[in-house]
């Protein structure tokens, strides 16, 4: 390997190769969804104990008002930084529109679906060939967008019952229990989406760290993203004869 | 002795652990469930039967010889307030009260004064008198004594008003009526109109307010037997201070004990989900919490009486004061929400059940909820299973392969298409890229294996190629 910088250890029998990484997300991508994460979390803590206010151990918890309160406030606080992430996330999204810049990749396709299809033909055994990916693949557009509309519908649903008097100048009355019901229900399903779909597929399905490190591994492009890695593979001109002088 | 020791510290613990779980399932069931609506009245004691089988109308020799001196009128001592104490009584009062009836005499109450001349008895004044005289009660009402101990009227007492009710102020001392029956013991129809005529006494003004409400109203005029008197939600003998946050925040249970009960209530056509939707609702959602934990919290949110009216509860369809009249339930909602408008009041749930008809938004989120779940979190459940046997399945597979053939796959092999195949690799998934007998996944496994000592280097080109 001919071009390998000087510092790496080049015994020439390891199998020492030079692992290419790809950019995935970029600094402000991550520190939203550090955000998010962040939000998240403590918005599902301080709302479940309420939404489990019968239970002995909310009612350890809540056991007075000032608790409560404090419990409330801390909820308020964290909405807020929750709505504004959504704010700036739309907002940015829609300047990028407007400059004709925002990537398409995260919109689902007819493809997503048809992928979907595929994962459970090759999932029941029925074919051995896995579905190749794009950037996003649709496991991840669907965690994307069950997500966006899920925290759209409780940040829409919690600005109704935090202010139901403004709320009810507007909007019929009835809006105020459907919107506490829908509220505390979707946090559940929320809640529950992320343990169980997200956790899993970026914990125990493989450790995927890319929102955090910002990168992929060409190994991880491959292997899980092979047509966006291919697509770039094939447009970039130094790229290809690299990525042979990976075998051995 | 080390390993005997141990034992004795693991039994020990065992034993520990096993209480501790023992007493937090006995615990844990009666703290979560809401509290029942609790029996405030305990039923009295049945009413004694006659010792003299029915009861003698005619008075008792002791009593007669009382009644020599006391019988007459005019019969009065000085107090020290230089007021004139009447100490006489017509012989009926006596006979016709239930004491008389059953045949008591009067030195059974009159303990002190022996034989005549009695021995000396004074006293500031009328009041001081009856307060040195009414313990006399507690010899045979015993658990009515003791219970009153605890109540408002005794709790005032001790701090000094005289005023406060003392067992005759409620039931005289010589005219005490016959209150339950003796065979059911069950307050006799009557009595219950004397209740609040009784507590009128000193609480007029709330009883002319209860005269007006759909239960006071009910009782004088119908005699209804379903509705409260005072005693039924005040308790009676233990009667707790209603201003109290214990009070308050335990108050709706008084309500319930009538108002879940589907014998009293069907009769009237009246829910008995009003306690159930109640504490659904954001009202008692908040009272229930605290009822549980800290009983005796301050605390604004609404009870029952506060939209209801305490004494002059009205039915909800009344035009002046209904709360079925939504300018009614308004004024109620800006009681506490001074800026609420028209649209607030539907923002609770009146305490119906929303169904298509009542609270239709609630009841279709409730019903796309109860789809939405089991299809969205089933779904993911079954893919992420799905996933797991197959990676598993893999793995095992993969294993097998390795001890079987250890041929070095090169890397490059998935990286040919590349070329020929360019943007359009998602359209066209490559056939070259999985042989029939290796899936690609095992194949860069294989290579991963050998590639532990990679380097992560950062070649410009893959930074450009952020999208």
């Amino acid at each position: 390997m001919s071009e390998q910088p000087s510092d790496l250890p080049s015994s020439a029998s390891d199998y020492v190769s030079i692992e290419r990484t790809f950019k995935r997300f970029t600094v402000g991508q991550r520190w939203e969804h550090a955000i998010l994460m962040a939000s998240f979390t403590v918005l599902l803590l301080t709302g479940l104990v309420q939404k489990y206010r019968s239970t002995p151990w909310s009612q350890t918890i809540l056991s007075t008002p000032e608790r409560l309160k404090d419990i409330q406030t801390t909820h308020h606080i964290f909405a807020l930084i929750l709505a504004a992430e959504v704010i700036y996330h739309i907002g940015r999204a829609l300047f990028l529109i407007a400059k004709r810049r925002l990537s398409v990749n995260m919109l689902p396709t007819w493809n997503d679906i048809k992928d979907a299809g595929r994962m459970v033909l090759y999932l029941l055994f029925l074919t051995k060939k896995k579905p190749e990916f794009g950037k996003y693949n649709f496991e991840q557009k669907f965690t994307y967008w069950f997500l966006f509309f899920g925290i759209g519908v409780m940040v829409i649903s919690g600005f109704i019952i935090w202010f139901p008097i403004t709320a009810t100048d507007y909007l019929p009355g009835g809006i105020i229990p459907a919107a506490k019901l829908a509220h505390s229900t979707e946090a559940v399903i929320a809640g529950l989406f992320v343990v169980v779909w997200h956790f899993y597929h970026v914990h125990f399905q493989r450790l995927n760290l890319s929102m955090f490190t910002g990168r992929l591994s060409e190994k991880e492009m491959r292997e899980h993203h092979t047509s966006e890695y291919n697509r770039l593979a094939g447009h970039t001109s130094e790229g290809t004869p690299d990525l042979k002088g990976h075998d051995q | 002795v080390k390993t005997k020791a141990f034992i004795a510290i693991i039994t020990w613990l065992f034993t520990l652990l096993t209480l501790l779980f023992a007493m937090l399932f006995l615990a844990v069931p009666s703290s979560s469930t809401i509290a029942a609506p609790s029996e405030q009245n305990p039923t009295p004691p049945a009413a004694p039967e006659s010792p003299y089988g029915n009861a003698p109308l005619q008075l008792s020799i002791a009593d007669k010889v009382c009644l020599d001196c006391h019988g007459k009128p005019g019969l009065s001592m000085t107090l020290e307030n230089g007021e004139e104490w009447d100490l006489s009584l017509t012989p009926d009062e006596h006979v016709n009260s239930i004491h008389g009836k059953l045949g008591y005499a009067c030195v059974q109450c009159h303990t002190q004064v022996g034989n005549y001349p009695h021995p000396s008895f004074s006293a500031e004044d009328a009041r001081d008198a009856s307060l040195k005289l009414y313990t006399a009660c507690e010899r045979c009402h015993y658990y009515e004594y003791e219970l009153n101990q605890d109540s408002v009227h005794a709790r005032a007492l001790q701090a000094g008003i005289r005023e406060a009710a003392i067992c005759t102020d409620c039931h005289t001392a010589h005219n005490v009526r016959q209150l339950y029956d003796s065979k059911t013991g069950k307050i006799l129809p009557d009595a219950r109109l004397w209740i609040p005529q009784t507590c009128a006494q000193c609480h007029n003004a709330i009883y002319q307010k209860y005269l007006t409400s759909v239960h006071g109203s009910a009782l004088t005029q119908e005699n209804n037997p379903d509705v409260p008197t005072c005693i039924d939600c005040h308790g009676v003998h233990n009667i707790p201070d209603p201003t109290t946050a214990e009070f308050r925040l335990k108050s709706p249970q008084i309500c319930a004990k009538c108002h879940t009960d589907p014998a009293l209530m069907d009769k009237y056509g009246i829910s008995t989900d009003v306690l159930n939707t109640y504490v659904a609702d954001f009202h008692g959602t908040t009272l229930v919490l605290f009822e549980q934990k800290t009983p005796d919290q301050q605390f604004n949110t609404p009870v029952c009486y506060d939209c209801h009216g305490i004494h002059d509860i009205s039915r909800v369809d009344d035009p002046q004061k209904g709360l079925e009249i939504r300018e009614n339930l308004l004024a109620r909602c800006k009681e506490c929400h001074p800026q609420a408008t028209s649209n607030f009041p539907s923002a609770w749930l009146s305490h119906y059940i929303p169904s298509p008809d009542e609270y239709p938004a609630v009841y279709y989120v409730n019903l796309f909820y109860k789809f939405f779940i089991p299809s969205v979190l089933g779904g993911m459940a079954v893919l992420v299973v799905l996933d797991i046997g197959r990676r598993t399945r893999d793995r095992f597979y993969k294993q097998r392969s390795i001890v079987g053939e250890t041929r070095a796959t090169p890397t490059i092999q998935p990286d040919n298409p590349i070329n020929q195949m360019g943007p359009q690799a998602e359209e066209n998934p490559s056939e070259a890229e999985t042989s029939p007998e290796e899936p690609d996944e095992k194949e860069s496994k294989n290579v991963s294996s050998k590639e532990d000592q990679n380097i992560d280097t950062h070649p410009l080109d893959s930074d450009n190629n952020e999208v």
